[in-house]
């Protein structure tokens, strides 16, 4: 059902940690243990080396490509500590501004819906996350949550911009109902909710279901219904997908995806948010889609090399 | 529990060593998949440095099928807006008539390119069947009529041996002749058959009475005729007397001596284990199922079908041979599962092409709720924007799915939204084409958006103009403000302004921000100026301070301006505005306190020339005309 279409040789000189395509698909940034980040043009299936960026002391984990109408702009963030944003100027890559303000390894970085503006969260490994708000004139605005979650925090995610239902609601005409919220995902084994009120960021949600770490944590994209949907993964070899139903954002239901035999590290939405794409210990990538009904079916196995693992076949489990 | 057919297909990516993990990411239309390793603390180690993107293979970037794309896409828009004014009995000849339209378009694809042939050629013969048994609806009698023009359509090759058989010396004594006559009387063609075997019997004059009992046979089988004014129980009496009269015959061994002539007898009568001796003529089970109906029950009621079809599959099918997809894909039609026809065909074809543009139109006949499906409505929708969805991939199909994703009342819009977002704007011309599709459909989201990269992007490369009316376009005020100052820093450096058409023309769209109507005003003073309407220039210069529309870094330059006004030989600034000049002057000077020389010189030769100014007015305007 899926080929290999193209293969992009980076030459990282060590092992590969993200992977992101740009907006449109014409771009793609890696990063690595080798401590760079590399920027090919990969139109009409060319591999064109553009930008070799250094810059980082330590290995890079993410990059996150920030919404085009910002210009070109690249997030990473590094075991040493760092965020660096670059950014394209008259064609050529440089950094844009640096961020050292963790005490441990910051382990994602997620830009926020182009209608706050140039917003980037920053998870680390020092328990905190990091708001850096791009103000103009090469200033950026920093808050943080320090002691978002204790030991360490693995993962961040946005909520669309636009708080759910509330477009029924509105007359045409009206700006819609902005709230900045976010999803994060950590050590302590919780899902936490986080909203801004009054220029301050709050703890809104906590959500608790898995038993050990949170390795990924990802907010499905809005198709204009009132249900908010989440996805999270763990150590436990869980993943569950979290929806709510009312536009106060209070009451999150889980529905456990499917139990794996291993470590489920990355979970990934599609653009419209009917797919999820769900990466483990097992070497493999599953899709899965929601049927009609509400119920959740793999549709797809991605396996590396020969002699693939058994598929999935049972979509649904009870938690036993 | 929702269970799932068929197992999930795996893929397999080429990998280097083992112990590693596979890292992913979503771009836009793929996925980026390569070799990684998860660690909790961090992990070391050299990997395979390639990165694999993965498709869905879907069909939809051969060329061919991109016309089939194209000319499906007229036909499902004509068909949206099918008369909504016509009564439901009239629209069914529509329906029909968009149905041949669509397998038309099949069949034209088919003639260019043959690799693809075989899928066309079963996706029209599951469509043809579809449209005989679900669309046109045929009751009794018609049906197996239907079903016969069905076979006949897709047995083609009938006609080439004929061809070739009559082509030849002898055609009676060619090796294919009796193939081809029971080929024939098999597809129920039987005048053809009987021109045919006129031609053995004139090299078998002593078998003269047994040719012509044959023909004569063969001239009376009865076939419905649905505009006639025989009612089917009338044909039914009339069928059962020739098929005894048939029978008779072969009892009475009057075909005896000639053993094809034999088969021919037993054929008409229906005899099951000679349609079975003849399987390499029929080749397929569903053309046995025609023809078995066609000498057994040729008034089959729509809901006897599947019964025979069933047994004829399993008589069909040795033993040893399994049902293919198409075989079951076939059965579920003629057991009228629609449902199943769908789902079946969801799995076993590579694109969503055929079940998106089907469902559509079963949907609009009203079919998929009689069925009492599950989801009703929500399967047309659900197959449609998977379809679209794929062809928004594709670089010039993606404006295509606009249409589609129109046409899905539920989720069209906002899917339309989330996928027009990633559609690379290469080109102005493209950007102009998004931007019109999302204007006339007022995402205005999207229209900013858009035009704010277009702007940003025009900025960058210095195209200060287009940057301009990009961002009075995406009606962005902050944008606005920061490029008109980027004019007016221009206009410093240089002397001129870039753009003075764009500038010239703002109209209404000055207002957006302060700094733009500045800008623009500020030019309109610089026309007056040239057009020597001095008066004029002067009033407006003068109230772009004190209406505070300029920015106050910019005074300055405005009294720089207005000093050839005031030195002319007329007086042109009056009293009162002399007066309201110095203020402003005061004004500025008072706030910066500034060394430099030459800041200092152009104001005492402002003040200079003020006073000047204000002597000569007061002068003017005190003068009595004689």
């Amino acid at each position: 059902m899926v080929s290999v279409i193209n293969t992009v040789d980076t030459s990282h000189e060590d092992m590969i940690h993200d992977a992101q395509m740009d907006y449109y698909g014409t771009r793609l940034a890696t990063c690595s243990s080798d401590r760079t980040v590399k920027i090919f043009d990969v139109r009409n299936g060319g591999q064109i080396l553009v930008a070799d960026l250094r810059g980082h002391e330590g290995p890079v984990w993410q990059v996150a490509w920030a919404h085009p109408m910002f210009g070109n702009i690249l997030a990473s963030c590094s075991y040493d500590r760092k965020v660096i944003i670059w950014k394209e100027d008259n064609g050529s890559w440089d950094k844009m501004y640096e961020y050292t303000g963790h005490e441990s390894s910051v382990n994602s970085v997620c830009w926020g819906p182009y209608e706050f503006g140039l917003i980037l969260a920053c998870g680390s490994s020092d328990g905190a996350i990091s708001l850096l708000t791009f103000t103009g004139d090469q200033q950026w605005d920093v808050k943080k949550i320090s002691n978002a979650h204790t030991i360490g925090c693995n993962a961040v995610s946005w909520a669309p911009a636009v708080v759910p239902g509330s477009l029924i609601d509105q007359p045409s005409g009206q700006k819609p109902n902005y709230v900045k919220r976010f999803v994060s995902g950590g050590c302590d084994n919780l899902v936490k909710l986080w909203k801004e009120e009054d220029g301050q960021w709050k703890e809104d949600q906590k959500l608790e279901a898995h038993s050990d770490w949170v390795r990924d944590v990802g907010w499905a994209p809005s198709i204009g219904l009132p249900t908010s949907t989440i996805a999270s993964c763990s150590q436990d070899g869980r993943v569950f997908i979290w929806t709510c139903d009312d536009p106060a954002g209070n009451t999150w239901t889980p529905e456990l995806l499917h139990k794996f035999n291993d470590v489920v590290w990355h979970v990934s939405w599609s653009i419209t948010g009917n797919i999820l794409a769900v990466s483990g210990g097992d070497n493999k990538v599953t899709l899965w889609k929601e049927s009609m009904d509400g119920r959740w079916a793999c549709i797809s196995d991605v396996s590396k090399g020969q002699g693939a693992v058994s598929t999935i076949t049972d979509t649904q489990q009870t938690e036993q | 529990m929702e269970e799932v057919d068929v197992e999930p297909a795996i893929t397999n990516i080429p990998a280097a060593s083992a112990g590693t993990h596979l890292g992913f990411a979503w771009g836009p239309g793929d996925i980026l998949v390569y070799e990684t390793l998860y660690k909790a603390s961090g992990a070391i180690g050299s990997g395979c440095p390639c990165i694999h993107e993965v498709r869905k293979d879907e069909d939809i970037y051969s060329p061919i099928l991109r016309k089939l794309f194209n000319e499906s896409h007229h036909i499902f828009v004509g068909l949206q807006t099918i008369g909504e004014d016509l009564p439901s009995k009239n629209k069914k000849p529509q329906f029909v008539s968009i149905s041949k339209n669509y397998r038309s378009v099949i069949r034209a694809c088919m003639e260019e390119l043959q690799q693809v042939v075989s899928i066309l050629l079963a996706i029209e013969l599951i469509w043809n069947l579809c449209e005989v048994l679900f669309i046109d609806a045929a009751p009794a009698g018609s049906l197996l009529l239907h079903l016969l023009d069905w076979v006949r359509l897709h047995k083609a090759d009938v006609d080439e041996k004929a061809r070739e058989v009559l082509q030849s010396e002898s055609p009676a004594e060619h090796h294919d002749y009796w193939n081809v006559v029971v080929s024939y009387v098999l597809q129920g063609r039987l005048e053809e058959a009987r021109q045919m075997l006129v031609k053995q019997a004139t090299l078998q004059p002593a078998a003269r009475s047994m040719y012509k009992l044959m023909d004569t046979l063969l001239s009376k089988m009865p076939f419905y005729n649905p505009g006639g004014t025989q009612t089917l129980t009338e044909f039914d009496v009339k069928w059962r007397h020739w098929h005894e009269e048939v029978d008779r015959c072969l009892q009475d061994n009057s075909f005896a001596s000639n053993k094809h002539l034999e088969v021919i007898c037993k054929i008409l009568v229906g005899d099951e284990d000679t349609l079975l001796e003849h399987k390499d003529l029929l080749s397929t089970w569903y053309h046995f199922l025609v023809t078995r109906l066609l000498f057994c029950h040729p008034t089959v009621k729509p809901t006897e079908l599947h019964y025979y079809a069933q047994s004829c599959l399993t008589m069909f099918l040795d033993s040893r041979s399994v049902p293919e997809p198409l075989d079951s894909i076939l059965l579920a039609a003629f057991e009228f599962d629609i449902h199943q026809v769908i789902k079946d065909c969801s799995i076993a074809l590579n694109n969503w092409w055929f079940v998106a543009h089907l469902t559509d139109l079963l949907d609009h006949c009203k079919l998929l709720q009689s069925h009492n499906l599950h989801f009703g409505s929500n399967l047309r929708e659900f197959l449609l924007l998977e379809y679209a969805s794929g062809l928004f991939t594709h670089h010039s199909l993606w404006q295509l799915a606009v249409d589609y994703f129109d046409h899905c009342p539920e989720f069209g819009r906002v899917y339309l939204e989330l996928q027009i977002e990633r559609v690379p704007l290469d080109t102005e011309r493209k950007a102009l084409k998004v931007l019109r599709i999302c204007e006339q459909r007022q995402m205005s989201e999207q229209v900013r958006s858009i035009c704010k990269i277009m702007a940003m992007r025009a900025l960058r490369n210095n195209r200060l103009g287009s940057a301009l009316s990009w961002s009075i376009r995406a009606k962005d005020a902050a944008f606005a403000t920061l490029i008109s100052e980027k004019f007016l820093q221009d206009y410093c450096a240089r002397g001129t302004f870039s753009d003075l058409d764009l500038i010239d023309n703002l109209g209404p769209a000055m207002l957006l921000s302060d700094r733009l109507t500045f800008l623009g005003k500020y030019r309109e003073f610089h026309k007056l100026y040239g057009e020597k309407r001095s008066g004029e220039a002067a009033k407006l210069l003068l109230s772009l301070m004190t209406a505070k529309i300029a920015p106050r870094s910019f005074w300055m330059t405005l009294l720089t301006d207005a000093l050839p006004l005031l030195e002319q030989k007329e007086v042109i600034f009056s009293a009162d505005q002399t007066h309201e000049l110095m203020f402003c002057l005061e004004e500025l000077t008072s706030l910066n306190t500034t060394d430099e020389d030459t800041e200092l010189t152009k104001v005492e030769l402002l003040r200079l020339a003020l006073a000047r100014n204000l002597a000569r007015a007061i002068v003017k305007e005190g003068t009595v005309e004689a």
